[in-house]
This record gives structure tokens, C-alpha cells and sequence, in this order.
């Protein structure tokens, strides 16, 4: 508790000093005399240093929430406005107002509003923007947000992979709340029609290669497409095919090491399948377009397209599903989540209860009930993948849903560049080396020379 | 070379025209013609001093010309329209077919309209980005037209600073400026406000003043020297003269800032992003979203937002014909 | 202005050559081809006399020297003051670095080649944002009425649509995987491309359809720069006998030799910002960076990588860049001016 109480402090220090110097250089520019006075901003309030252990639970109290699929015109949206509702009905005197935002702006927000002295209460964060959340953002992690007692009954129920996948040293910095891994979809039309036994489905990338040769052969249409070229520059695909070879991006002791052999032999079979054309040289939205049009075989990609594949199915072809190929044959593939925690931001006692109230609630059975069933986000919890075990959403989530017990944690790089060195891996080595034909050995090992630079 | 030869007085003459010269001159040389008819016999001078043969190959040579002419324009017409009659075509297909490559929507479904429609509050949206867009025209236009009017009629010591400042502030990206306006406009408290989104986006008024001090200076000095002598105040002058001189700038101009405030997207999604004050392009934006983008409704909205530019558009435009038929100089 | 008619000076040396005295060479500039005599300058100032003569030019620029003061150039010290820190705007303690953010910038290739890609972009942009709207705004001036006019609204339908809009339905279009194009391509037996995704035809891809912008939003520009023209000296070279060539070449032209030469201007500004929507939602800078420019690189440093300091050096670099290219542009033109 006091340990806590100091880091709620020292992260008033932080953020006060912040909004401060935004003034002092507003000054310096020379702008207008009310800018460069300011006013006094909420976080200079003092704040009664009470904690989270003794909120006023009568109070009622407004809270916001910061989401990329709030207001969302598809299921997303839907979706998340069914959680507040619900929420609402089961919580009268807490308030959440919900915040839209695209997907692609979520740290853009959450840093200026940050910068002005006024981050949201609750955020949806991606996982592969949290590390860099965490470092900079004056988040409070979950678990200290949550009286202990609570926070172990309610964790008991959840996925224990997960929950141990996202913690980093000892503490949940954020909930898991919208979480999807990759899975792989199939034409179960296009199988038959090429001789092949939807059934019994590629297990290895190579089978998943014969397959695609196959398919090309026999319909004309494409084979199959591994979705690590991702349009979103996310690398979580790239970083699913690596563990499954047995490598991975960074090592334990926080070195670069993209370009040992299990990254090199994973980019190399993928690079395979284009080489021999089973898969075609385009990017991922194309190739999902062309799996949702009816045109393609395979595809490998995250359980959140998985609803709207399911709408896009609807009427023009069988699909289904089957678990993430292993990269070498005999090795367990070990995939990565990717999808979206929730983090609390807020600083006064009362809203941090609230906020834990709402994530805990959302993150409840009633919450992943709505999350599996109107979203498609996997049911992290095992009450809920059975009480939904007969519907069309979670039979087809079910493969990926046994494959949670292996998942690799999510894997960022240790530094203040870990976006940059990111986008730097995804557009100078997975995109040249997929889809170009680049040397998978040589420019891994350069592009890991360049992260090393930028990372070290 | 002869031809050029003979037009050289002509070109003179033109040449002073955009210095005044030729504005007052024409006028007491020749009876002003209806537009339409001189057009329409371009040829007519030359053609009626020769022979009756001469006279049928003119005449095939201009229907030929005319052809030639049409036949560009409606390849250039259709070159810049394809991407919008596709977004258009696309905006009524369903879903699995939005990456379909039939050039008709067959079959054509209302569904992404319904989706856009109901996906947010969409005619508050339009309104918002109506308001801000109309605002921040209105600001552009006044300190336009000030600032403009100004670097012509008056010469001061600072002038040469002065107009520096304003084209440099042109070459400012705009994706630097974003973040320190938005601090500053949360400092200010003017976070979620019509306030906010408008008068920051003044840090664009450059073109404004460029364009319209670029018509401005076609103004003949002769008139503006004509009615300081007649005791016109600067200010009457202003509004008497050059003000009907600018109608057809002022509304290229209007149409210009209207278009691109409503086509911003990332100031509005960062300073005003509840549903009371955002735009619509902010809007848009939510259709790309994680689980399958929503592209058909993405367009559907894009094709609703853009009814009220066309309104504009054909409102303004209709200002941009001659400057002369406006203005006391025929 | 002095800048960008310079620019457009070689390709109109006909109206030039006629010109009596050069014109006002500042943005301010005075004009020099005005009366002498009982100027409108001296005839005000004499009558407002004293000090409100003085204040009134800072009285009609206060509105935009204010807004410019606040929003651009408060901004622009700030991102100066920013660009020699090391820091995100949140941290407590931003880092003073010096010209380190500068250095590593024009040490890393990527951003080399940003700027060699943007210099690519205006040039080949310029055509769409000069000659062509030119030519388009002409023939539709020269023949008024009712077909000219239905012309002139449907060349401006591609600014009417929302960016993203107009960005998302070319990926429609140029879909490697059964888009409109490769299926018209492919019946002709011509090859097959991921047109967006093949390094040698994504930079053209971008220009294009960039290019339908300029076209749109200049043709427009040049409309109301071709209103201003009187119509009736056309008629007077016509009874001379003159061809409509040359009457467009001699006559028409060099009265839009200063629209031109700023149409020039902001080609060379806004090509960089104009193709930057299209490269976020098309390219992503991609592939290989051969459809990077400046503005995207800046956008990544600060929106993308938050590295708000380097993000700041890439703005001041653009800013300094651009200001000292057309300062070296406009410079002979001043020496002539004035010697």
C-alpha cells in the first residue's frame, strides 16, 4: 500500500513537472501572456492521499473511457456500447464516458492529452504500443489499481497463458480485455475443389505450401498467404512465425536477436511460399480482400478479422478454421497475441476505483460473454468459452482457443525507439524478404545491425 | 516572324492590361460586344474576307477543332473522375464485394448508407464540419482581403519582413504545428469548442492572403488613382472598387479553404473529438477499423460528406465569371 | 512573389520583354508600374498624415500577423526549442542534446532519401500543377456557356471527395489481387502488377493520383485569374487576323504569367503535404521507401515513433530548406530589380 502511495506521488511529480515546462517553452515562444501564465490544471490540485483501499463507492462518479472501437460503425462499436450499457445497469452510480478514437491514433491521444493534463481515465491500449505505454504514460498498473483480494478472484477465472504472458516484473500493467491470436482460415470450397480434406488441414508450413500449390492448381485461385507483411506495421505475425521456429526477436537479457537462426529459418520458410508461388507477393489487406472475395485458400492471420470473415463467408464459401502451422515440422508452433489491454490512467482515488470497478467489470464472465459473442475476441475466461461452446463463433475460435496454453508473450524492444525499430524490421526486412525475394540471412542481419544502433 | 508580328500591338496593349493601361483604354476604342457571339464566330474577322471554298474548309477545320476539343476534355473529365465514380460504385456494393472489379454495382445494395447513417450521428457530424469549415473561411477571407489589400495600397518599413513572415509561414508543416497548437489550445481551455477548431486553423490563412493579393494587384492603378482623386476614402475605395473587382478570386479562394477545413482530419480528431464538435472526416476515420474495415460504409459516408462541398462549390462558383460584368468598368 | 515569377519566367519571355519597368519585386512590393505622379500611397498617407497614416498598413495586417504570430511562428520556436531536446512532452526531464537530432538526421539515409524523393514529387508534379490546369482553364475560358461550365464542376469532383475516400478507392482500383486495373491489363495481355507495392511504379502511382488534386484545385485558381482578363482585347487581336494560337500563346498567357509563377510556388509547397495522404493510406512510405517524402518521415518521427525531438529537427530542416530555395530563387531577380 505505501510502496504504492509513493508511486502515485512521484508520478504527480512527473506529470506536474510536464505540464509545466509545456507553459515555460510556450513562454519562451513567445506567445500569447494568457497561454504563458496558465491556469491551474487539475493535477495541482492536492489530492487527498487516501489510495484506492478507501474509496466513497456511493459517490457517484464520471470516468472516461478512451477506445478505438467505441463509435466504431461495425461490430466493434456495437460491441463495446452492449459493455457500457451493461456496465451502466449494473453500476448506476458510475459514469463512463466513452471516448472514440482511430485505432491509429491511440498513443498520438493519450500523449497530448497526457501532455495537456488530461489523459483519459481508461484506455485501450494495442499490445504492441503497451511497453511503450507503460514507459511514458503515467499509467497505474491494474493490479495496484485493485484492492489484492479482489484482484485475485478476479484474475482466478481468467486465461493463466495470458495472464502470465502479460505480466512483466511480478505486475499486470494492464487488463487483457480484447485479445485475438493468429489462426489460421480456410476455404473449405476451394480445399475440396483442389482434392484436399478441409479436415484435415496443413499442419506444417510446408503442408500449408504443397496445399496452396495444390489449390492454385487445381481452381486457378490463390493459395495461401502467411499475413506477416502487416498493413498496420504491427509485427506480432513476424514475431508468432520466429518463436514458433524456436527464436525470437530479443532475448532474455533484453539483445537484439532477429538474426539467429530461428529468425532466419522462420522468414525463409515464409519467403518460401511466395518463392514458390503458393503465396502471392501483395500485402495483407489485399490478401484478406481476396480470402474474403472467395479467391484464396489459406490464410494466416488474427482471430479479430473473424467475425467479418464470417460475414464475408456468409453464402459464398465454407470457411473454417485450423490452428497456427508449425514452422518446423515436430516443433510446437507458439504464436503471439496481439489485440488490446486496458490501462487506467487516472489519478484521483475515486476514479481509480471506478476505473477498476469498469475494467473488472468488463473483463468479468457478463463482459467476455459480449466481448466472444458480438466481437469475436477470444473468451478468456473457460466459462465462457463453454457456456458459447456451440456457437458458429467459438467453434471456429477453437483451434486458436487450444492453442492459448502455448502462447509467447509479446515481445517489445527495450529501448525509446521500440516503434521505430518495429517499423524498421517490418518494412526493411519481413516486407523485402517476403515479398521481393530479398536474402532472408543478409538482411536480417543487417537490418539487426541498424535496431542494435537505434536500441542500444 | 510575321505572326507574332502582327499580334505584337495587341500584346502590348494586353500586357498593359494587367497594369492598368488597357482596362480604361479598350473602352473608348471599341463598342464592348456580347461575350457569347464574339465566342462563337472566333474566326469570323479573317474568314469574311476570303473565298466561299476557303470558307467550308475553315469550317470543317473548326468542327474539326471542336471534336478535338471535346474529345480531350471528356478524356481528362474521365481520367479525374474515375477514382469518385468508383468510391461511388463501390459505395453500393455489399460487403464481400468491395474489392469486386465489376465497374456497375450488381447487385447494388443501400446497406452502407444505412451503415454510415446509423453508425454515428452523421448529420451532426456534417453540421460540425459545416460550422467549422464556413468559420474558418470567413476568417480567412477577412484577414485575406485586409492583408492583401494592404501589401498593395500601402508601402511601409516592415513590409519586407512582413511578407516573408507570410510565405514562410506557407512552407511551416503542418504536421509540427499540430502539436504545440493543440497544447496551446488546451492552456487556453478551448478543448472541445468551435473556438478551438476554428481560429487555429488562421495558421493556414497564408493562401488566402497570397491569392488575394495576387488579384488585387491586377486592379488597374488607374482606377484606384481615378477614385483617390475623387476624395474615396481607402475604405470606400475598397468596398466600391476593388471588393466587386474580387468576386471571382474571393470565391475560388472561399472554395479552396472551405474544401481543405473540411478535409482535415487529424486537428479535429485531437482537439475536438466529442461527438457535439467533430467532423465528419473524423468520423470517417472510425471505419478503419481492427476487425475488417468498414470500406463500403467508409464510402457511403465520404460520398454523404461530400453534398454540402458541392453545395458550396456551386454556390462560389458561380461567382467566378468575369470581373468585369460586375464591375463599373463596362 | 519575386520568387516564384522568377520561376516562370524562361517559358514566358514574350510578355516579359514588353514589360515597361519590373513589377514589385517584395510580396509588398511597391507597384512600379503605377502613375507617378499624385500616387494613391502618397495621396492617402498625405491625408491620413501623421501617425494613424503610418499605423494604418499594421491596422489591415494585424488580423494575419496575429493569427501567423500565435499559431505558426510561436509554434515554430517552440518545435526550435524542441528539436534540441532529447524528449517526448511527457517525461520530466527533456534532455538537452544540441544539434545532435540535426546531426543524426543528415547522417541517416532514410531521411537523404525523403528529400530526394519530395524534390521528385514537385517536379513531377509541377506539369499538373501549371501547364495542364493552364491549358484545361484556357479552353474552357475562350468558349463560355453551358458545356464549359458542366466541364469546369466535373474537373473539380476529385477535391469535392474526402481524401481518404478518394486515397481507399484507388486501392480498390490498383488492387494487385483482381483490381479494376490489373483485370483491364490482364485482358490486353499486358503484365500484371501490384502497382502500389513494385518499387518502380509506386512513386508514379502517387504522383498521379496526387496529380488529379492539383489539376482540380488550380484549374479553379486559374479561372479566377482568367475572370480578370478582358475578353474584349481578345476580339481586337482577332480582327487583326491573329490565330487563336497565338492569341492564347501572346495574349492570354502572359497575363497569367504571376498566377503561374505562384501556382509554381505552392506546387513546390504542397506537393510534399498534398501526396501525404495518399502515402498514409496507400504506401505507407513503402515499398523500399521509394514513396517517402519529408512530410511522412516528420509525421513518423513525431506520430508514429514519438520522438518528438527529432520530429522537431526534421519541421526546422524543412522550414530552413524550403525558405533558402526560394530565397536563392528569387535572388537574381532582385538584383535586377533593383540594378
Amino acid at each position: 500500500m505505501t510502496s504504492h502511495v509513493k508511486g502515485q506521488d512521484q508520478m504527480r511529480q512527473r506529470t506536474r513537472w510536464g505540464t509545466r515546462l509545456v507553459p515555460a517553452l510556450l513562454a519562451v515562444a513567445g506567445l500569447l501572456a494568457a497561454a504563458a501564465c496558465g491556469g491551474t490544471t487539475d493535477d495541482e490540485k492536492p489530492v487527498a492521499a487516501t489510495g484506492a483501499a478507501t474509496p466513497n463507492a456511493d459517490k457517484p462518479v464520471t470516468i472516461s473511457f478512451l477506445s478505438y472501437n467505441y463509435g466504431t460503425p461495425g461490430i466493434g462499436g456495437k460491441g463495446t456500447q452492449s459493455l457500457l450499457d451493461a456496465f451502466h445497469k449494473a453500476h448506476p452510480n458510475i459514469t463512463v464516458k466513452p471516448q472514440g478514437v482511430a485505432v491509429a491514433d491511440v498513443l498520438t491521444r493519450l500523449r497530448t492529452d497526457t501532455a495537456a493534463g488530461s489523459p483519459p481515465d481508461v484506455a485501450q491500449i494495442g499490445w504492441s504500443k503497451m511497453a511503450e505505454a507503460v514507459r511514458t504514460l503515467p499509467i497505474v498498473p491494474v493490479q495496484k489499481a485493485a484492492p489484492a483480494d479482489e484482484w485475485s478472484t478476479h484474475v482466478a477465472g481468467l486465461s493463466p497463458s495470458i495472464m502470465k504472458a502479460v505480466t512483466q516484473d511480478g505486475v499486470v500493467a494492464a487488463m487483457p480485455y480484447t485479445m485475438s491470436i493468429p489462426v489460421m482460415y480456410i476455404n473449405a470450397d476451394l480445399f475440396k475443389a483442389a482434392g484436399l480434406d478441409p479436415a484435415n488441414p496443413p499442419k506444417t508450413l510446408d503442408d500449408v505450401r504443397a496445399a496452396g500449390l495444390a489449390i492454385k492448381k487445381a481452381t486457378g485461385k490463390e493459395g495461401a498467404y502467411v499475413a506477416v507483411v502487416d498493413s498496420g506495421k504491427s509485427d506480432y505475425l513476424t514475431q508468432s512465425v520466429i518463436a514458433s521456429a524456436g527464436g525470437s526477436l530479443v532475448g532474455s537479457d533484453g539483445s537484439v536477436t532477429l538474426d539467429q537462426k530461428p529468425a532466419v529459418d522462420a522468414l525463409t520458410a515464409v519467403a518460401g511460399l511466395t518463392s514458390s508461388g503458393a503465396m502471392p507477393k501483395v500485402d495483407t489487406t489485399a490478401a484478406v480482400a481476396s480470402f474474403t472475395k472467395g479467391e484464396m485458400g489459406m490464410l494466416v492471420g488474427s482471430t479479430a478479422l473473424l467475425v467479418s470473415a464470417q460475414q464475408a463467408a456468409e453464402g459464398h464459401f465454407t470457411l473454417t478454421t485450423a490452428p497456427f502451422p508449425q514452422v518446423k515440422a515436430g516443433t510446437p508452433a507458439r504464436p503471439t497475441y496481439s489485440g488490446a489491454g486496458l490501462a487506467i490512467l487516472a489519478k484521483d482515488p475515486d476514479r481509480q476505483r471506478a476505473a477498476w470497478e469498469f475494467i473488472k467489470f468488463i473483463t468479468s464472465d457478463a463482459g467476455f460473454e459480449i466481448i466472444t459473442s458480438q466481437i469475436g475476441y477470444l473468451p478468456l475466461r473457460q466459462t465462457i468459452e463453454t457456456k458459447l461452446a456451440d456457437t458458429p463463433t467459438v467453434k471456429l475460435l477453437k483451434p486458436a482457443l487450444d492453442q492459448l496454453a502455448t502462447v509467447t508473450p509479446y515481445t517489445s524492444f527495450p529501448s525509446d525507439h521500440a516503434n521505430e525499430a518495429v517499423v524498421t524490421l517490418q518494412d526493411d526486412a519481413v516486407e523485402p524478404i517476403v515479398l521481393r525475394g530479398a536474402d532472408p540471412a543478409g538482411t536480417l542481419s543487417s537490418v539487426a545491425d541498424k535496431i542494435r544502433k537505434l536500441v542500444g | 516572324m510575321p505572326p507574332a508580328d502582327r499580334t505584337a500591338p495587341a500584346v502590348t496593349a494586353a500586357d498593359g492590361a494587367s497594369s492598368g493601361a488597357l482596362a480604361t483604354a479598350i473602352p473608348l476604342r471599341r463598342q464592348p460586344m456580347p461575350t457569347r457571339s464574339m465566342t462563337e464566330n472566333p474566326t469570323g474577322g479573317a474568314a469574311a474576307v476570303r473565298g466561299p471554298a476557303a470558307r467550308r474548309d475553315r469550317r470543317w477545320w473548326r468542327a474539326a477543332r471542336t471534336a478535338g476539343r471535346h474529345g480531350v476534355l471528356v478524356a481528362v473529365v474521365l481520367a479525374m473522375l474515375f477514382p469518385t465514380l468508383w468510391a461511388l460504385n463501390t459505395s453500393f456494393k455489399p460487403t464481400s464485394d468491395v474489392y469486386d472489379s465489376s465497374p456497375l454495382p450488381i447487385p447494388a445494395t443501400l446497406a452502407n448508407y444505412r451503415a454510415a447513417i446509423d453508425a454515428f450521428p452523421i448529420w451532426q457530424l456534417l453540421l460540425n464540419s459545416f460550422v467549422t469549415a464556413a468559420g474558418v473561411t470567413v476568417l480567412h477571407l477577412l484577414a485575406g482581403v485586409l492583408a492583401g489589400w494592404s501589401f498593395v495600397r500601402y508601402a511601409h518599413r516592415g513590409q519586407r519582413v512582413v511578407s516573408a513572415l507570410v510565405l514562410v509561414a506557407l512552407v511551416v508543416p503542418p504536421q509540427a504545428l499540430i502539436i504545440p497548437d493543440f497544447l496551446l489550445v488546451a492552456r487556453l481551455g478551448w478543448r472541445d469548442t468551435f473556438v478551438g477548431l476554428i481560429v487555429p486553423q488562421l495558421s493556414t490563412c497564408s493562401l488566402a492572403v497570397l491569392l488575394l493579393r495576387q488579384h488585387i494587384l491586377t486592379v488597374p492603378a488607374t482606377l484606384l488613382g481615378a477614385a483617390t482623386l475623387d476624395g474615396a476614402t481607402d475604405g470606400e475605395i475598397l468596398r466600391h472598387v476593388v471588393l466587386p473587382l474580387l468576386r471571382p478570386a474571393l470565391g475560388a479562394v472561399a472554395i479552396v479553404v472551405f474544401i481543405t477545413t473540411w478535409n482535415e482530419f487529424l486537428w479535429p480528431a485531437l482537439v475536438a473529438p466529442s461527438p457535439e464538435h467533430t467532423t465528419v472526416q473524423m468520423g470517417l476515420q472510425l471505419f478503419q477499423n481492427q476487425e475488417g474495415p468498414e470500406y463500403g460504409p467508409l464510402l457511403a459516408g465520404a460520398m454523404l460528406a461530400t453534398i454540402p462541398i458541392a453545395l458550396i462549390y456551386a454556390l462560389a462558383s458561380r461567382r467566378i465569371t468575369d470581373a468585369f460584368l460586375h464591375s463599373g468598368l463596362r | 512573389m519575386t520568387t516564384s515569377e522568377a520561376g516562370a519566367q524562361p517559358a514566358l519571355p514574350r510578355g516579359r520583354a514588353d514589360r515597361p519597368a519590373p513589377r514589385g519585386h517584395a510580396l509588398a512590393g511597391k507597384r512600379a508600374d503605377e502613375p507617378p505622379a499624385p500616387g494613391p500611397l502618397a495621396a492617402s498617407t498625405r491625408r491620413a498624415g501623421g501617425w494613424r497614416g503610418a499605423a494604418t498598413p499594421w491596422l489591415f495586417q494585424a488580423p494575419v500577423l496575429v493569427s501567423l504570430a500565435v499559431w505558426v511562428y510561436g509554434p515554430l520556436v517552440f518545435t526550435g526549442v524542441l528539436s534540441l531536446l532529447d524528449w517526448d512532452l511527457i517525461s520530466p526531464h527533456p534532455e538537452f542534446v544540441g544539434l545532435t537530432n540535426y546531426r543524426q538526421l543528415v547522417e541517416d539515409p532514410e531521411f537523404g532519401n525523403a528529400v530526394l524523393r519530395t524534390g521528385l514529387y514537385v517536379l513531377a508534379l509541377l506539369p499538373f500543377a501549371t501547364v495542364v490546369p493552364m491549358a484545361l482553364a484556357i479552353m474552357l475560358w475562350k468558349r463560355p456557356g453551358r458545356a464549359s461550365g458542366i466541364y469546369r464542376s466535373l474537373l473539380f469532383v476529385p477535391v469535392m471527395l474526402a481524401p481518404v475516400a478518394n486515397a481507399l478507392s484507388w486501392r480498390f482500383v490498383l488492387d494487385p489481387l483482381g483490381g479494376i486495373v490489373n483485370e483491364v491489363f490482364g485482358g490486353l495481355g499486358l503484365p500484371q502488377r501490384d502497382w502500389l507495392g513494385d518499387p518502380s511504379f509506386a512513386l508514379p502511382a502517387i504522383t498521379l493520383i496526387t496529380a488529379a488534386k492539383f489539376v482540380a484545385m488550380h484549374l479553379l485558381l486559374y479561372g479566377a485569374a482568367l475572370a480578370a482578363v478582358d475578353r474584349r482585347s481578345l476580339d481586337a487581336a482577332r480582327v487583326d487576323g491573329a490565330t487563336e494560337w497565338e492569341i492564347t500563346r501572346h495574349l492570354v498567357v502572359p497575363q497569367l504569367a504571376r498566377t503561374t509563377a505562384l501556382l509554381a510556388f505552392l506546387c513546390a509547397v504542397f506537393a510534399g503535404q498534398w501526396t501525404f495522404t495518399n502515402i498514409v493510406v496507400l504506401t505507407d512510405g513503402g515499398p523500399d521507401g521509394t514513396t517517402d517524402n519529408v512530410y511522412f518521415r516528420l509525421f513518423q518521427y513525431a506520430f508514429t515513433f514519438f520522438d518528438a525531438g527529432t520530429g522537431a529537427a526534421a519541421a526546422m530542416m524543412i522550414v530552413a530548406g524550403l525558405a533558402l530555395a526560394f530565397a536563392v530563387v528569387s535572388l537574381p531577380r532582385r538584383r535586377r530589380a533593383t540594378g
